[in-house]
C-alpha cells in the first residue's frame, strides 16, 4: 500500500513535466535518478516507435590498464558476452571445476610460452594438448552465447558493446515491452559474469587487431600518431594493446579488473524510448538495486608533461601518403574546448570549410583534410587532431605546410560573424538530429554523463557555443596550435 | 526548475526495494505484455505530373527530411564511362544550378546547416535533404533546382573527376575495400554489375555525357519523393507542388540492365602481402518477389547472420577463435539475390578457415535443420521487424522502396506471416536449390603463403589481378 501510494505520486510528478516540442529543450524531458548504491539513470519517454535503447556506461576503458597489461578492457568487454553463473550455465557447481582447471592449465601455458625460445616445447605441446581435452570437455557443462540468443531472439537491435580510452559500453534497442529481459542480463552480467572460453576470445581480439591495425595502414598510423604525441599519460597506448601484451592477458588481471571497475556506483545508464518511467525504474530497481556499491580506488593516472618541441614519426608501408598532425589541448568542460569545437567546424565541416575550399579545391593538393576535437578520449586532456591525404603527385609535405597556412589565418585573422554564425547553426542542427533517434539520445546523455559527471554538459553545449567570440578562436589559435606543441605522423611509402 | 523535481522524486522512491537481492528468474521464463505492431502507414499521393509522393508526420524534433529515389544507377554507365552515375550525381550536387552557382548552393547550405547528399547505388539513386522545419521553403529551392536543372559546372566536374580517380588510386590502401570490390568484378561477370570506375573510364567522362544522364533519368514519373518530420500532409503536398509540380521533362529510361547469370563455381586469387587472407565464398540467391525468399531469410540468418549464436560465428570465431570478423550475408534484389559466407583470418589459416566454411554451407544441404534452431530464427526476425520502423524517415522509405522495387502492396504487412510459415524442410531443399558448390564462386585476397596453401589443397586456383 505505501509502496503503490509513492508510485503514484511518482507518476504524477511525471505528468507535470512540460512536454515542450522544441528539442533544444530535451534536458526538461530527462528524468535522471541515481540509486542508493550509486546507480545512474537517465530516462526520456517518447512513443513514434514502440522500442527502447539502452546504453549502459561503465567508467573505464584503456586508460585504467597497467602498463604490460594493455588490451584488458577490452578483452574483458568480450568476455561479458560469454554469459553468467545463471545464464548459460548447465550446472555452474560441475562447470566451475573445468573453468578453474583451465585457468591453471592456461596460466602455466603462458608461463612456458612467455620464455620465448627457452620455452620447454615438449611442455608447451603437453600443456596445450591437455588444455584442449579441458576445453572440449567444458563445453558440455555450458551453453555457448547465451546472452546474445536471448538478446537477438527478442528482437535485439544493436546488440552491441565498445570500450574505449575512458569508458566501456554495453548498448542494445529492444521492443518496448522486453525492459525486464535487459535488466535481467545487464545486472547479471554486471555481477556474476563467467569468463568462459578466455583463451580463445584472446586469439579473436588478436585477429581483431590484425584486422584494424597491421593490415590497414592507416590504422598503423594512428596507433603510432597516438604513442607519438603522448609520452607519459595512458593516451599513448592503444584500446586494443600491444601485441605482446595481448598475446599473454592474465585471467586472474582480467577479473580482478572487471571487480575493480564495474560497479554501480561507477555506472550511467541511459533508457530513451517507448517508456512508462516508474515502471522502468522500478524494473532497474529491482534488479540494480542490490548491487553493492564498492569503494572506487582513485588509482591516479600520469599526466601528460608539457610538450616542448615538435615530435615527428615515419612510417613506413606498402601504401599512398596520408598524415596525421595533432595539438594537445584542454578536455571538456573548459571554454578552451568549446572553442575547439568551433574551430573544428571553421576547418572542416562541410564544402565551405576552410580545409575544403582551399586544399582541396582551390589548391587542389589535398584528396580530403578533416579536422577531429577531443582525441583520442575526452576525459582527460586530449588533441586536436588533423587529417590528412594528399592528391597524387601532390606531397604530404605540400598538404602539410597548407594546413600551416590555414592555422595561421586563424591566429592572424579575425573570422567574420557570419563564418562564426553559419558554424554555430550547424553544431545547433547537429545536436538536434542526433535527437532524432532513440539510440543516439541514449549514446549522447549517457557519454557526457559518464565523462563530465553530468549529462547536462551535452544539453547545455550549444548555449556556451553561442558564447565564443572571434577573439576567443584568436586567442586559442595562438595558444596551442603552436609548433612546439604538435605531433606529426606521417605514412611514407616503402619502394 | 529541472533539480527540484529530481530532488523530490529520489525520496518519494526510494523504498525497501534497494536492499534485497531478488531470486533471478530465468530469461527465457520472463512474461512479456503483447506488442500489437502493424508497420505505420505513410500516406501516398500521385501528383499531376507523375511524381509519387509518400508523406509521414512526426513531431518530435523541428526536423524534415525530403528524399527522392531516382530509377537509374550505375548498371546504366555506358561501357567505357563507368563512373558516369556517381561522378553525376557529385556534380549534381556540387555542380550549381540555372540561377544558383554551385558554391552559391554550399554557401546557403551551409549556412543554415542544411545537409544535401545525392548518391548513386547500383540500381538506384538517392537524394537526401535534411533541414530544419524554418527552412523549408529555401531548401526546397535549392533540392527542386538540382533536380530539374542542374547546370554541371566544368570546375566542378573537374573536381569529382580527379578526386575519384584519388580515391581509385587509394583503395588498396584497404584490403577490405578492395577484397569486395574485386569479389564482385569476378561474382558479376559480363554484366554491368561487375564493372567498375578505373582511372581511364573516369578520365573518359565528359559534362555532356553528365547532361545526357540527367535528360535521361530525371522526369517526374521516374521519381518517388517522401517528406517525413515535422510537416502535415497538407503542407507536404502543396510545397513540393509549389516547387515541383510544374516540372516537366521528357526524360525516357527504357533499358533494363541485364540480370547477372550463374557461373561455374571457381576459387579466384587475388593476392596481397597482408597479414590476414579475406574470404567470401557467394551463390545467386532468390530475389525479393520470389517466394524462396522466405525460407533463403531464415537459412542465412542461420548460417551467419544471426548474431553469435549463428553457426558460421559460433564454429570459426567462438570455438577456434580464428576471426574477428566473420558470419553471411544475404543481398536481397527485387530481380536476384546474393548470398555469401564470408571470413577474415589469419594467412595461415586460409585453407581451414575456406574448408570450414564450405562445410557450414554443406551441412545445411545435407543435414536437415532442428526445429529449434529454425524457431529461433523464425522469433529473432520477426521480433525485431519492428526496427526497420523506427523513425518517420525509415516508415515512408520502407514503403517507398515497396513500390519501387514493384512488390506487392501488401509485401510488408505480410512479412512476418510468411516468415513465420517457413518449415524445415524448406530450408533444406532452398540450400540445395541455392548452394550448390559446383556454382559457388568463391574469392580470396591473401598473401603467396595463403595462395600455397589454397591451390595446394583445393588446386585449380585462378589468379586475378587487381585492376583500377
Amino acid at each position: 500500500m505505501r509502496i503503490l501510494m509513492r508510485i503514484f505520486a511518482f507518476v504524477l510528478l511525471i505528468i507535470s513535466f512540460p512536454s515542450l516540442g522544441f528539442s533544444y529543450e530535451i534536458g526538461n524531458r530527462v528524468l535522471s535518478y541515481t540509486l542508493k548504491n550509486g546507480l545512474k539513470i537517465l530516462m526520456v519517454e517518447r512513443h513514434l516507435s514502440p522500442t527502447v535503447s539502452f546504453y549502459i556506461r561503465h567508467r573505464v576503458g584503456a586508460v585504467d590498464e597497467i602498463d604490460g597489461r594493455t588490451g584488458t578492457a577490452h578483452l574483458l568487454e568480450h568476455m561479458l558476452f560469454k554469459g553468467t553463473k545463471t545464464i548459460g550455465a548447465k550446472n555452474y557447481h560441475e562447470e566451475e571445476k573445468f573453468l578453474k582447471l583451465i585457468a591453471e592449465t592456461g596460466k602455466q601455458l603462458d608461463l612456458e610460452k612467455m620464455q620465448g625460445k627457452n620455452a620447454n616445447k615438449s611442455r608447451v605441446q603437453s600443456l596445450s594438448e591437455r588444455m584442449e581435452v579441458l576445453q572440449k570437455k567444458h563445453k558440455k557443462w555450458f551453453v555457448e552465447n547465451e546472452i546474445d540468443r536471448l538478446y537477438v531472439e527478442n528482437g535485439g537491435d544493436n546488440v552491441n558493446a565498445s570500450t574505449g580510452q575512458d569508458l566501456t559500453t554495453y548498448h542494445v534497442s529492444l521492443p518496448s515491452n522486453k525492459i525486464e529481459l535487459w535488466a535481467r542480463i545487464e545486472a547479471d552480467r554486471m555481477t556474476g559474469p563467467v569468463f568462459r572460453e578466455f583463451y580463445s576470445e584472446r586469439n579473436v581480439v588478436m585477429e581483431e587487431r590484425k584486422q584494424r591495425v597491421e593490415s590497414e595502414p592507416e590504422g598503423q598510423l594512428y596507433e603510432q600518431f597516438l604513442a607519438t604525441a603522448f609520452i607519459a599519460h595512458p593516451y599513448r597506448r592503444p584500446v586494443l594493446g600491444w601485441p605482446s601484451d595481448m598475446r599473454f592477458l592474465s585471467l586472474e588481471y582480467t577479473e580482478v579488473f572487471f571487480k575493480k571497475y564495474h560497479a554501480p556506483n561507477n555506472t550511467v545508464i541511459a533508457v530513451v524510448g517507448d517508456i512508462d518511467p516508474a515502471n522502468a525504474l522500478m524494473i532497474i530497481k529491482k534488479y540494480f538495486g542490490a548491487i553493492p556499491s564498492r569503494h572506487l580506488d582513485p588509482s591516479p593516472i600520469t599526466e601528460e608533461p608539457p610538450q616542448k618541441g615538435e615530435r615527428r614519426v615515419d612510417i613506413v608501408a606498402d601504401a599512398n601518403p596520408q598524415m596525421i598532425i595533432g595539438y594537445h589541448k584542454p578536455a571538456l568542460p573548459d571554454f578552451d574546448d568549446y572553442v575547439f569545437d568551433v574551430i573544428e567546424c571553421i576547418l572542416s565541416k562541410g564544402r565551405t570549410s576552410r580545409f575544403y575550399r582551399v586544399l582541396v579545391e582551390e589548391k587542389a593538393l589535398a584528396e580530403s583534410v578533416h579536422a577531429a576535437n577531443g582525441l583520442p578520449g575526452a576525459k582527460y586532456n586530449n588533441l586536436f587532431a588533423i587529417f590528412a591525404k594528399p592528391r597524387h603527385p601532390h606531397t604530404s609535405a605540400e598538404v602539410e605546410s597548407a594546413i600551416y597556412d590555414e592555422i595561421e589565418k586563424l591566429k592572424t585573422k579575425t573570422v567574420s560573424e557570419r563564418e562564426l554564425q553559419k558554424v554555430k547553426n550547424q553544431i545547433k542542427a547537429d545536436f538536434i538530429r542526433s535527437l532524432n533517434s532513440n539510440l543516439g539520445l541514449a549514446n549522447l546523455l549517457s557519454y557526457f554523463e559518464a565523462v563530465t559527471g553530468s549529462y547536462q554538459y551535452i544539453t547545455d553545449h550549444i548555449k556556451v557555443i553561442e558564447r565564443v567570440k572571434s577573439e576567443d578562436i584568436m586567442r586559442v589559435a595562438n595558444k596551442y596550435l603552436a609548433p612546439d606543441n604538435r605531433t606529426v605522423a606521417k605514412l611514407v611509402y616503402k619502394n | 526548475m529541472f533539480l527540484l523535481p529530481v530532488y523530490i522524486l529520489y525520496s518519494a522512491i526510494a523504498y525497501a526495494a534497494e536492499g534485497a537481492q531478488v531470486p533471478l528468474q530465468k530469461p527465457d521464463s520472463l512474461k512479456y505484455h503483447p506488442i500489437h505492431f502493424a508497420p505505420p502507414r505513410a500516406e501516398r499521393v500521385l501528383l499531376d505530373n507523375g511524381i509519387i509522393l509518400y508523406i509521414f508526420e512526426d513531431n518530435e524534433v523541428p526536423l524534415l527530411d525530403i528524399s527522392a529515389v531516382i530509377r537509374t544507377g550505375s548498371n546504366y554507365d555506358p561501357t567505357g564511362k563507368e563512373g558516369l552515375a556517381e561522378i553525376a550525381g557529385t556534380v549534381m550536387r556540387t555542380g550549381g544550378t540555372n540561377s544558383l552557382t554551385g558554391d552559391a548552393v554550399d554557401e546557403a547550405l551551409d549556412f543554415f546547416a542544411g545537409s544535401l547528399h545525392v548518391s548513386m547505388n547500383r540500381d538506384s539513386g538517392l537524394l537526401n535533404l535534411s533541414i530544419l522545419k524554418k527552412d523549408l521553403d529555401e531548401g526546397l529551392n535549392i533540392f527542386s533546382q538540382i533536380i530539374t536543372k542542374p547546370a554541371f559546372e566544368e570546375n566542378k566536374l573537374k573536381l569529382a573527376k580527379n578526386l575519384l580517380i584519388e580515391e581509385l588510386r587509394r583503395i588498396a590502401d584497404d584490403p577490405k575495400k578492395l577484397a569486395f570490390r574485386e569479389f564482385k568484378r569476378v561474382l558479376y561477370q559480363n554484366n554491368p554489375a561487375g564493372r567498375f570506375p578505373s582511372t581511364l573510364s573516369v578520365e573518359n567522362i565528359e559534362r555532356d555525357d553528365l547532361v545526357e544522364f540527367h535528360r535521361t533519368f530525371f522526369y517526374p514519373e521516374n521519381i518517388i519523393i517522401s517528406v517525413t518530420g515535422d510537416i502535415s500532409k497538407r503542407e507536404a503536398i502543396a510545397k513540393i507542388k509549389q516547387y515541383l509540380g510544374s516540372w516537366v521533362a521528357s526524360g525516357k529510361n527504357n533499358v533494363i540492365p541485364p540480370i547477372p547469370v550463374k557461373q561455374k563455381g571457381r576459387i579466384y586469387f587475388l593476392s596481397k602481402n597482408t597479414p590476414q587472407s579475406i574470404i567470401i565464398c557467394a551463390n545467386f540467391a532468390p530475389s525479393k518477389k520470389e517466394p524462396d525468399a522466405y525460407p533463403f531469410e531464415v537459412l542465412d540468418f542461420i548460417l551467419g547472420s544471426g548474431g553469435f549464436k549463428s553457426r558460421i560465428f559460433q564454429e570459426i570465431r567462438n570455438s577456434r577463435g580464428l576471426a574477428y570478423s566473420t558470419g553471411s550475408f544475404y543481398t536481397k534484389r527485387s530481380d536476384y539475390g546474393v548470398f555469401g559466407a564470408y571470413a577474415i583470418t589469419e594467412s595461415d589459416s586460409t585453407a581451414k578457415v575456406l574448408s570450414l566454411l564450405r562445410s557450414i554451407v554443406e551441412d545445411a544441404r545435407m543435414k536437415s535443420i532442428d526445429k529449434k534452431e529454425l524457431e529461433w530464427a523464425i522469433k529473432s526476425i520477426n521480433n525485431n521487424f519492428i526496427f526497420s520502423f523506427q523513425s518517420a524517415d525509415q516508415i515512408a522509405h520502407q514503403q517507398l522502396m515497396v513500390e519501387y522495387d514493384k512488390l506487392p502492396p501488401d509485401y510488408l504487412a505480410t512479412y512476418r506471416d510468411k516468415i513465420a510459415k517457413v518449415q524445415p524442410e524448406e530450408l533444406k531443399r532452398a540450400a540445395m536449390k541455392y548452394l550448390s558448390p559446383d556454382e559457388t564462386v568463391t574469392f580470396i585476397l591473401g598473401n603467396e603463403s595463403a595462395y600455397n596453401q589454397v591451390s595446394t589443397r583445393f588446386g585449380n586456383v585462378s589468379r586475378i589481378e587487381d585492376q583500377r
